[in-house]
C-alpha cells in the first residue's frame, strides 16, 4: 500500500489529501472493527469451549444435513468432514452468491484427559457440538477433610 | 483427490444501531431468480423458527433472527474461530412481487424465502398476430 505518491509537480496539499483517503480507507474497515482470532477464511468455523465434565466443539455448518458430517476419533484425533450443498430448483440464474458450497474437513488434536469413546455429537439449527467427556479420573474431585 | 477448501470471511457486524443487546452480525445469502419468483436463502446457525422475524415494510424486506446464548453461560471458551450473535438484514424489493405469497421456511439453521412475482411482472411471450 503505498501512503506516498511522488508526482511530478510540487504539491504539498494533493499528497495530504492521498494520505488522509489512504489512512481512512485502512481504518473504516467493511467488516468493522473486530478482526478476531486466527482461522479466518476457513471453512467451517469452529469454537472449543470447556466446562468441568469435558470439552464441547462447536461447528457452524448450516444447511447442512447430519447424515452428511462424518465425525470420526482416532486416538486422540478428532476429525469432522462433510459436503455442503447448494443446488438451485430450476433453471434461473444467481444475483447473488454469497454462501460457500462444497467439501470440507477439518481435525483437532484433543487434550489427553478426554474420554473419546463416550463422544457424543448433536445437531441444532445448523450448529453441529460434539461433547467430548473428560475421563473419571482427570475430573476435579472434593476430597473432604474426616474430623479426627 | 484434493478437497477443496472453502474460503469464507468473518461474519460482519451490522451497520445498523440496534436496540437489542447482544452482537448482531450481517448473514450470508444466496439470491436466485427464476421466471416465477425470487429465491433467497440465509445462513444463519443457531436461529430456530420461534426466533425469526420476517417482515415488509413499504417495500423493505428484513430478515432478523435471534439465537440462544444460554448454553454458553458456564462453559470457558479455549479457542474461538467465530463470534455467535443475532442476525438482521435487509433487502429493498421491488413492487413486481407478489407480498401475499411470500413463504419463509427454516431448516437446519438456513432461513429459504420464497418470494413469487406478481403476475404481471412475469415474463410474457407476445405473439405475432397475422
Amino acid at each position: 500500500m503505498a501512503l506516498f505518491r511522488v508526482s511530478s509537480g510540487f504539491d504539498p496539499v494533493g499528497g495530504l489529501l492521498t494520505l488522509q483517503r489512504e489512512l481512512e480507507r485502512v481504518f473504516d474497515k467493511p467488516f468493522g472493527f473486530d478482526p478476531g482470532p486466527s482461522g479466518r477464511g476457513v471453512f467451517p468455523p469452529v469454537n472449543v469451549f470447556a466446562d468441568k465434565d469435558g470439552y464441547a466443539i462447536k461447528v457452524e455448518i448450516p444447511g447442512v444435513a447430519p447424515e452428511n458430517v462424518e465425525i470420526q476419533t482416532e486416538g486422540r484425533t478428532l476429525s469432522i468432514s462433510g459436503k455442503r450443498e447448494v443446488p438451485p430448483p430450476t433453471e434461473g440464474s444467481f444475483h447473488r452468491r454469497e454462501r460457500g458450497t462444497g467439501q470440507f474437513s477439518r481435525s483437532f488434536q484433543l487434550p489427553a484427559d478426554v474420554d473419546t469413546a463416550r463422544a457424543e455429537a448433536s445437531y441444532k439449527h445448523g450448529i453441529l457440538t460434539v461433547r467430548v467427556p473428560k475421563k473419571e479420573e482427570a475430573k476435579p474431585r472434593q476430597i473432604a477433610v474426616k474430623a479426627a | 483427490m484434493i478437497n477443496q477448501q472453502l474460503d469464507v470471511p468473518e461474519k460482519q457486524e451490522t451497520r445498523d444501531e440496534m436496540t437489542r443487546a447482544g452482537r448482531t452480525y450481517v448473514p450470508q445469502v444466496d439470491i436466485y431468480e427464476t421466471k416465477e419468483g425470487l429465491w433467497l436463502w440465509a445462513d444463519m446457525p443457531g436461529v430456530d423458527e420461534e426466533s425469526l422475524n420476517v417482515h415488509l415494510d413499504n417495500g423493505v424486506l428484513t430478515i432478523e433472527g435471534q439465537v440462544d446464548v444460554k448454553e454458553y453461560e458456564n462453559v470457558t471458551p479455549l479457542y474461538t474461530e467465530y463470534n455467535v450473535g443475532n442476525y438482521v438484514r435487509r433487502f429493498t424489493l421491488s413492487n413486481d412481487i407478489d407480498s401475499d405469497r411470500i413463504v419463509a421456511r427454516m431448516q437446519h439453521g438456513v432461513l429459504a424465502l420464497e418470494i413469487p412475482k406478481a403476475e404481471r411482472a412475469k415474463p410474457r411471450r407476445i405473439s405475432v398476430t397475422q
